[in-house]
């Protein structure tokens, strides 16, 4: 892939209207004109996808990307494997920046407020009207999410001229692992963890696989640790929290641990580490209090095994504990993550898998309370400025966010896209999406990356970047700050940055090379600062926070790992994706145990009334036993009411339950501190699941094996024997032309397939490859991040939420997800399985067969093809696939709203209605492989050359992808592992092409217990 | 119990198949190009630059070599030459080429050769790689003694793709262009 990239020094001028752009325009016209460009720009070759690099913008994490354009368009984002953050990886989140950037509720113009409305007005226009405002009296105000190091100094230049303060506020942010570090080790800086190199990690309810500091980093380094290794040896993973979260079903171990006990059970543990030789530093007096006994009294955890616990945490290391994160927000949060931190210290984890830099960044997780203090004075502020931000939206009604805003003299947004507080606002001047935007990130001290612009702005919308209106605005009042453009500004920045990396470089070559791998690096940055802990020098209760309200639960409001606090919630791939957890999509759902439900009288559908002393909601229960009996936790991000067609009326604003205060000391913003009551309202509704059972009904769908089983011939497929058939397949039948079956014998080796006898189709095994993949199950995590890259790369409809209720959702890969063991009543082993279900590109495919137009078939290269042109739309194929992979177009799905059609891959027909499509193992990448071979001097595919999207984008690293054919892939040597099976294989005989390892367990896998 | 099923599946998929291929006789656009809209916004004259001039086809379809679309040259391309060449036989057309270079403007070239949307042709595979030496005349026709580019004889259809295929021993299978 790295033969496609080229050089990027800076945005070329498309010619004249975009030329070239209408030469794959699908008109039904008959003449169709061909537009060279004016002007050859030298970067593009049609035909042939040019990929720039660039920084993810949809959260603070910073994540590397690729951009891939094709004759000037973006058409999809991928991690940029040079970038040490993502390493390739991206989320669904990332995945979903196109349809952000080709959103068409995207502002077409500046907007200035007219009584209850707006009005579209010129750029000229607006800026004169802000230039005017800032003129006013002084004390403005400029309130933005997290935003990268050139915009933010500036922000702060610019402020010095007008007048005025700059406020960051991130609805995510991490403030009180911040403030604990600070009080801890006397640093002013977030830690980075380490669990790659870690044998047992602790989660004290820390999210980091969904929202927490930095997910696909930590998605990575956790699946490194977490999958079974060539010895047969892998980290084990302990979860403790009211609620297992996604991060919570990849544990291996759950402590229930009621929300707000983290404190005292890890000082209980550091207590017992201490005890035994462990050194506390000046906290060795204090652990004194918090015994084992004292912990069981206040958490209810066993004194014993909280002793247990804690000799593991030494003997099993090296160890790392984390936590708790947004959703464990209490009134001592700050206190719990301290604990956590004299935890990880008194098992000597500082330095070695919590490490700290030597450089302290300022602007990294700001709390809720700076933004606050600002609005207390806001009736004091004269324009006052959003950017980054949807306050109005993300905060409870409680705040007062609203009130206050609308006491500022004048009220400007930098939205781009109408949100809640752009609607309060007086003048709206859309900005740029990242995509289209020039920037920068420093996601880590000493690590620098550029966002550069991908493409010409959208011309739908008239926007600008905020930067460059910065500049002319105060140009305009007469104080220029010297560069014309925000490129330029940034550019000299950069001039700044080249001494910490490089001492020979010019800064032309510096640049060049920065654009080039899109990260640099200073040479020392990951040298560990030495740390030891400090005397406290605030006051912190370490025992249980107080909660508002008296009723039955704990409310438990965390982060969606598909929406954030709400900010992706207008991209319909996210909507349309099933949450990893409940599997539902579009709407919100409370989340009750079913022992709690059935004491309430409630089933999963039933609309319940939530009452907090704040506030209340209506949502439907969903039952899952994966939650504490005293708890029920809702998600973020729902219920938006200004912010576009595809999120507004969609789900419930959870924050109305929160009250808006702060912790103390971190100033972060209360996300459990209450308790409310379920009332049943006697509705019921629809849920648009995907699940069709959590339980695997005694059908070898997705087996385990235990880590003791391994290596003795226990975890392959011969482990089956004797429940169904003999050996690795049983006894392998092929299917007679005139019907009927043979037995066939075979020892299930790669190049046994497919199978004497059963060449269906046109499958040639003489010459040609067999593709084939390899899913490691202990690796996957169940995060989705490839069902969004598929659908991104295949022009994979969404279909909306009437029809994801009737089961008409279009995705090529569905994520399964299995309970095997999960019981929120005690401590012990949690066995959740994940299963990356698609097409399984059968050998003896059972769809082929039925299909009466031929659409369905194989190919010579082992894929079972669907030709679109052919499909009449039978649905037998569908009907007859035990995998129900195939999904089918049943409206004009593909017909989606400009300009969201230039977000289309132009390598993969876009499907219309009326045809039946599935997983194709992106056969266009394929191709794209085998042309490129060729023109390559006639040489053969080489094996990793072909990476298809799911694959591409797992930051697990499970998915292997190759010709089975060929001995050395990588694939092939993967399908003979002893974990190795394919599904149904051994019931139904379909010969999948698709090889999956069992997850492995550290508990005994029961018999008849898949 | 089999046989009946397969002769009502048959019989179901006949009628179907009927039923496509009756709609598609009704609703069948006229063949897509017809002479009357091939009338180009410059008449160019194939044969002038292929034929006399012998300039390789390359040298304008710039990308047929490395990419699925041959490519179409820029009016800067155009450029390069007529800048200081007026044009022999029709310099007025010469003229509305730096008519449309000083306006900036792309040339509406009308599409002659377009294989349905269903399909993926990639150049480079037949120019560069396996069909080495398969010229372009081969699907184009002979390009150098035509004067205004009409469709060649044979229609894009998938039969005329599958002999080809056939006769050169390369794959015929359907994902080779579909997909």
């Amino acid at each position: 892939m790295s033969d496609g990239i080229k050089r990027r020094d800076f945005l070329k001028v498309v010619g004249a209207g975009g030329a070239g752009a209408s030469m794959f325009g699908c008109s039904t016209q008959q003449v169709e004109k061909l537009l060279p460009y004016v002007v050859p720009d030298e970067e593009i070759t049609p035909g042939v996808s040019t990929w720039y690099t660039s920084v993810c913008g949809e959260c603070p994490a910073g994540c590397g990307t690729w951009v891939r354009t094709r004759e000037g368009r973006v058409v999809k984002v991928e991690g940029n494997p040079d970038h040490p953050i993502s390493e390739g990886a991206l989320c669904s989140k990332g995945y979903s920046a196109v349809q952000g950037l080709y959103n068409p509720d995207r502002l077409t113009s500046p907007m200035v407020r007219e009584g209850d409305d707006f009005r579209g007005i010129g750029w000229e226009e607006a800026e004169a009207l802000l230039a005017e405002r800032l003129q006013g009296s002084g004390g403005h105000l400029f309130l933005t999410g997290p935003m990268g190091h050139s915009m933010t100094e500036l922000v702060d230049e610019f402020l010095a001229t007008v007048g005025g303060a700059r406020v960051e506020y991130d609805g995510l942010s991490e403030a009180p692992l911040r403030e604990a570090t600070r009080i801890a080790f006397g640093r002013n800086v977030l830690p980075t963890f380490d669990f790659a190199g870690s044998r047992l990690v602790l989660s004290f309810g820390a999210d980091f696989l969904e929202t927490w500091l930095s997910p696909v980093e930590y998605h990575r380094s956790f699946a490194r640790m977490a999958g079974v290794d060539d010895h047969g040896t892998k980290g084990r993973f302990v979860f403790l929290g009211p609620r297992l979260s996604l991060t919570g079903q990849n544990a291996d171990e759950w402590v229930p641990l009621q929300a707000g006990a983290e404190g005292v059970v890890a000082l209980a543990m550091a207590n017992v580490i201490a005890r035994d030789g462990g050194n506390a530093g000046p906290y060795q007096a204090f652990l004194r209090a918090y015994d084992p006994a004292a912990a069981e009294e206040a958490s209810g955890v066993p004194a014993a095994e909280i002793e247990a616990l804690a000799q593991r945490f030494v003997s099993e290391g090296p160890s790392l504990a984390v936590g708790p994160g947004v959703a464990g927000h209490h009134r001592n949060a700050t206190a719990a993550n301290l604990a956590v931190l004299i935890l990880n210290t008194v098992a000597g984890n500082v330095g070695r898998t919590v490490r700290l830099d030597t450089v302290d960044q300022a602007s990294a997780a700001r709390p809720f309370a700076e933004l606050r203090a600002a609005m207390a004075g806001m009736d004091r502020v004269g324009v006052a400025m959003v950017h980054g931000a949807n306050p109005a939206f993300s905060l409870p009604e409680g705040a007062g966010f609203q009130e206050a805003f609308g006491a500022a003299g004048f009220r400007v947004s930098f939205a781009s896209a109408m949100d809640e507080t752009a609607a309060l606002s007086d003048l709206i001047l859309p900005d740029r999406h990242p995509l289209e935007a020039w920037g920068d990130s420093n996601p880590r001290p000493g690590l620098f990356a550029l966002q550069q612009p991908a493409m010409q702005p959208v011309p739908h919308f008239d926007s600008k970047q905020t930067g460059d209106v910065l500049l002319s605005v105060s140009a305009r009042m007469g104080r220029d700050l010297g560069p014309a453009t925000f490129f330029d500004f940034l550019r000299d920045r950069w001039r700044d940055i080249r001494p910490l990396v490089t001492a020979d470089q010019s800064f032309d070559a510096f640049w060049r090379e920065s654009l080039r791998k899109g990260v640099v690096e200073m040479p020392n940055r990951r040298g560990d600062a030495p740390v030891a802990l400090r005397s406290p020098d605030t006051p912190l209760i370490f025992d249980f926070p107080a909660l508002d309200g008296d009723g039955e639960f704990t409310l438990m409001v965390y982060p969606s790992p598909r929406f954030g606090d709400g900010k992706h919630a207008n991209r319909p791939w996210l909507q349309e994706l099933p949450d990893p957890v409940s599997k539902m999509a579009w709407h919100s759902w409370v989340e009750v145990n079913p022992h709690a439900a059935e004491r309430l009288g409630l089933r999963t559908g039933d609309v319940v009334a939530v009452r907090s002393p704040h506030g209340q909601v209506e949502v439907p229960v969903w039952t899952y036993p994966g939650i504490r009996e005293d708890t029920v936790a809702l998600a973020m991000g729902g219920g938006h009411t200004s912010y576009g067609r595809f999120a507004d009326g969609n789900g419930e604003n959870v924050m109305a339950l929160l009250s808006g205060d702060v912790e103390q000391p971190s100033g972060a913003l209360l996300h459990l501190a209450a308790r409310v009551t379920l009332e049943a309202t006697g509705e019921r509704r629809p849920m648009a699941t995907i699940e069709g059972s959590s339980d695997q009904h005694d059908r070898p769908i997705a087996p385990a094996v235990s880590v003791t089983a391994l290596g003795h011939g226990g975890g392959g497929e011969a482990a089956e024997e004797g429940e169904h058939g003999q050996g690795g397949h049983g006894e392998l039948k092929e299917i007679q032309a005139l019907g009927g079956f043979a037995p066939v014998a075979t020892e299930g080796k790669p190049e046994d397939f497919p199978l004497e006898g059963s060449r269906h189709g046109q499958y040639d095994p003489e010459e040609n490859p067999r593709w084939a993949m390899a899913i490691d199950l202990d690796k996957c995590t169940g995060c989705s991040a490839c069902v969004t890259a598929c659908q991104a790369e295949n022009n994979v409809p969404w279909v909306g939420e009437e029809q994801v209720v009737m089961g008409r959702d279009m995705h090529w890969v569905r994520m399964e997800r299995y309970y095997e063991t999960v019981d929120a009543s005690h401590s012990g082993p949690v066995d959740v399985r994940f299963l990356p279900m698609i097409c399984q590109h059968c050998g003896n495919a059972p769809c082929e067969p039925v299909c009466p137009v031929y659409a369905a078939y194989h190919t010579p290269e082992g894929l079972n093809a669907q030709v679109y042109n052919r499909c009449v739309g039978t649905r037998y194929c569908a009907n007859n696939c035990p995998y129900k992979v195939r999904v089918f177009n049943w409206f004009g799905f593909s017909d989606v709203p400009e300009p969201m059609n230039w977000g289309y891959n132009p390598d993969v027909t876009v499907r219309s209605n009326g045809v039946m499509e599935k997983c194709s193992f992106c056969v266009h990448r394929i191709r794209e492989g085998q042309n490129r071979a060729r023109i390559e001097g006639q040489r053969p595919v080489r094996d990793g050359e072909v990476v298809p999207a799911c694959q591409q984008s797992c930051p697990a690293e499970a998915i292997v992808f190759g010709d089975i054919r060929d001995p050395h892939s990588r694939v092939a040597q993967l399908s003979q592992n002893e974990r190795s099976y394919r599904v149904l294989d051994a019931l139904i005989n379909t010969q999948p092409a698709v090889t999956y390892l069992k997850k492995v367990t550290f508990h005994e896998v029961q018999s008849g217990e898949h | 119990m089999k046989k009946p099923w397969v002769i009502v599946a048959a019989t179901g998929a006949a009628a179907l198949l009927t039923l496509a291929f009756v709609q598609s006789q009704e609703g069948e656009p006229p063949p897509p190009v017809q002479n009357a809209t091939t009338v180009q916004p410059i008449a160019f004259p194939h044969n002038t630059h292929a034929g006399d001039f012998q300039i390789d086809c390359q040298y304008c379809h710039f990308s047929a070599e490395r990419s699925v679309d041959a490519g179409i040259p820029s009016v800067a391309s155009c450029m390069g030459c007529h800048t200081v060449i007026p044009g022999r036989n029709s310099p007025e057309e010469v003229q509305k080429l730096r008519d449309f270079w000083q306006r900036g403007e792309p040339i509406p070239w009308v599409r002659i050769y377009k294989v349905a949307d269903h399909v993926r042709f990639p150049h480079m595979r037949h120019v560069a790689a396996d069909a080495g030496n398969l010229e372009c005349q081969e699907c184009h026709g002979t390009v150098e003694e035509i004067e205004v580019i009409q469709e060649v004889d044979q229609p894009l259809k998938m039969g005329w793709c599958v002999d080809c295929h056939r006769e050169n021993d390369a794959s015929v299978d359907c994902t080779v262009c579909h997909y």
